[in-house]
């Protein structure tokens, strides 16, 4: 069925409560649907602030550590390389990699490692990464999981980054617009106007959307009929009116 | 030219991408606009299915098609969605006289302008990884021999998307479509920057950048690309010639 997956994802991070909050869920179903040992979400960009969105725990963040310090691992070849990464047997890889890397990560009982990037169109964000304490592949089911719970995460980090309440998070999330395309030919127009980055485009947008209580999608249409610009004197102009 | 030369050339077209630089934007890009170049159709469009089972638009011969497609996604009946969930051929489609089957999407695509609608499913063995919608403008039915030739096409396509494993790997497949599907956002934000700053609206923004990529021989998204990391300015590209006064 259509979008099940999806939806399912959705269903899960809406009724897991945690009390380290929206972050520390983010992190912890992106483990439970895809049969990780452990998450965590890396943002690497210029677009957003550098550093770990959340770990499930240390060896996550000691991963997470590790590829900020080295420069290298599964999420920086993710992230650059722009496609997942999969290393099934750290300890005896086929091909062997990441010099540095590896042995700490092996030392710390990390036994398969595998990287996905957070990208929303030609914004990369960062990385999502997971880990098992057994070698082994990911089964086609949770490959597709990951893939779709990357996609979950990179729209999670724009709507944190556009100071979203955690309630509006969820429900952002469940409006799926961010498949409208009409939202991504606004964040072009916005970072033209502002002479920003269409990253920065789709946070002031998502920050817009929540200022004035109306949904993304709306707010997009508004912008690409040009009933509403970014650039008139600091703050937003509703040129209807 | 000849009917019989546009399909053999439309299909060694579409073939080609079978060899280096494969793109599956562009690919299917090429496989709308052919549709109404060669099938005497009024417009077309590809849908596909992402890693998470929804469908996606994932190129149109049209922006009025484009918005269609997506009212489509949107109320979750049509064509294209038949074809998805069946794996069946949908064809002739009167939208006058369809209005039971599909109550909110046959009277938009009516107001577009259409008269029917046909979907083929893009399927190789058991997987449909998604549709080819063709809608018609004119009254009339679709011949029997183009609906023959738009499932040849909609084979070779998916067949090029297929392509790049010896066998059907879930995971490669996935990635793929997932790697396509991030194509069509660049290129959709990239629309936007040359709307904004060469005061165009979307339609002619795309054409622009069509019309760069084919004139340069580059693919559409790298070109999208250039355009949002700044290295290509929208004013610098090439346009379409505007038509010469008769």
């Amino acid at each position: 069925m259509a979008g099940d997956r999806r939806l399912r994802i959705l269903a899960q991070l809406a009724g897991h409560e945690h009390a380290g909050g929206e972050t520390k869920r983010l992190c912890e179903v992106c483990a439970e649907v895809t049969g990780a040992t452990g998450a965590g979400i890396m943002l690497m960009s210029g677009d957003v602030p550098r550093g770990s969105v959340c770990t499930t725990n240390d060896v996550s963040a000691l991963i997470e550590t590790l590829q900020y310090e080295l420069g290298e691992g599964p999420c920086v070849d993710a992230h650059n390389l722009d496609r997942p990464v999969l290393e099934p047997d750290l300890a005896n890889p086929e091909t062997p990699r990441w010099i540095a890397f590896s042995a700490p990560a092996v030392e710390a009982g990390v036994r398969a490692i595998f990287g996905f990037p957070l990208q929303v169109g030609a914004v990369r964000l960062g990385a999502l990464n997971l880990y098992r304490d057994s070698p082994g592949p990911l089964r086609d089911e949770q490959h597709a999981d990951a893939l779709v719970m990357a996609d979950v995460a990179a729209q999670a980090v724009l709507l944190l980054q556009a100071d979203a309440l955690p309630g509006q998070v969820a429900a952002e999330l469940e409006t799926g617009s961010d498949f409208q395309y009409v939202v991504h030919q606004a964040a072009g127009m916005v970072a033209a106007q502002l002479e920003i980055s269409v990253g920065q485009a789709l946070i002031r947008l998502r920050a817009h959307a929540f200022g004035n209580d109306r949904p993304l999608a709306e707010v997009a249409r508004d912008v690409v009929a040009r009933r509403l610009r970014f650039d008139a004197g600091g703050g937003e102009m509703d040129t209807a009116r | 030219m000849a009917r019989e030369t546009l399909l053999a050339r439309t299909l060694v077209e579409l073939a080609d991408t079978l060899v280096d630089d494969f793109d599956v934007v562009e690919l299917l890009t090429l496989l709308a606009d052919r549709c109404v170049d060669v099938l005497d159709v009024g417009a077309a469009g590809i849908m596909l299915a992402a890693p998470d089972g929804d469908l996606r638009v994932m190129a149109s011969s049209s922006e009025a098609m484009r918005v269609l497609e997506l009212f489509e996604l949107q109320a979750q009946e049509g064509p294209c969605l038949d074809c998805y969930n069946t794996g069946e051929d949908v064809v002739n489609q009167e939208l006058a006289i369809v209005n039971g089957r599909w109550p909110r999407f046959a009277p938009e695509a009516l107001a577009a302008g259409f008269h029917s609608v046909h979907a083929i499913p893009m399927r190789l063995r058991g997987t449909v990884i998604g549709a080819l919608n063709l809608f018609h403008i004119e009254p009339g039915e679709m011949r029997p021999a183009d609906v023959v030739a738009a499932g040849a096409f909609a084979d070779v396509a998916t067949i090029a998307i297929l392509q790049h494993r010896a066998s059907l790997e879930a995971q490669v497949l996935n990635q793929q479509l997932n790697h396509a599907l991030n194509s069509r956002i660049v290129i959709e934000q990239a629309k936007g920057m040359i709307a904004e700053r060469e005061r165009l609206d979307m339609e002619q923004a795309f054409a622009v950048l069509r019309h760069h990529a084919r004139n340069n021989n580059v693919r559409l998204a790298d070109v999208a690309s250039a355009i949002i990391s700044g290295t290509l300015a929208p004013s610098s590209l090439d346009r379409p010639s505007t038509r010469a006064p008769s």
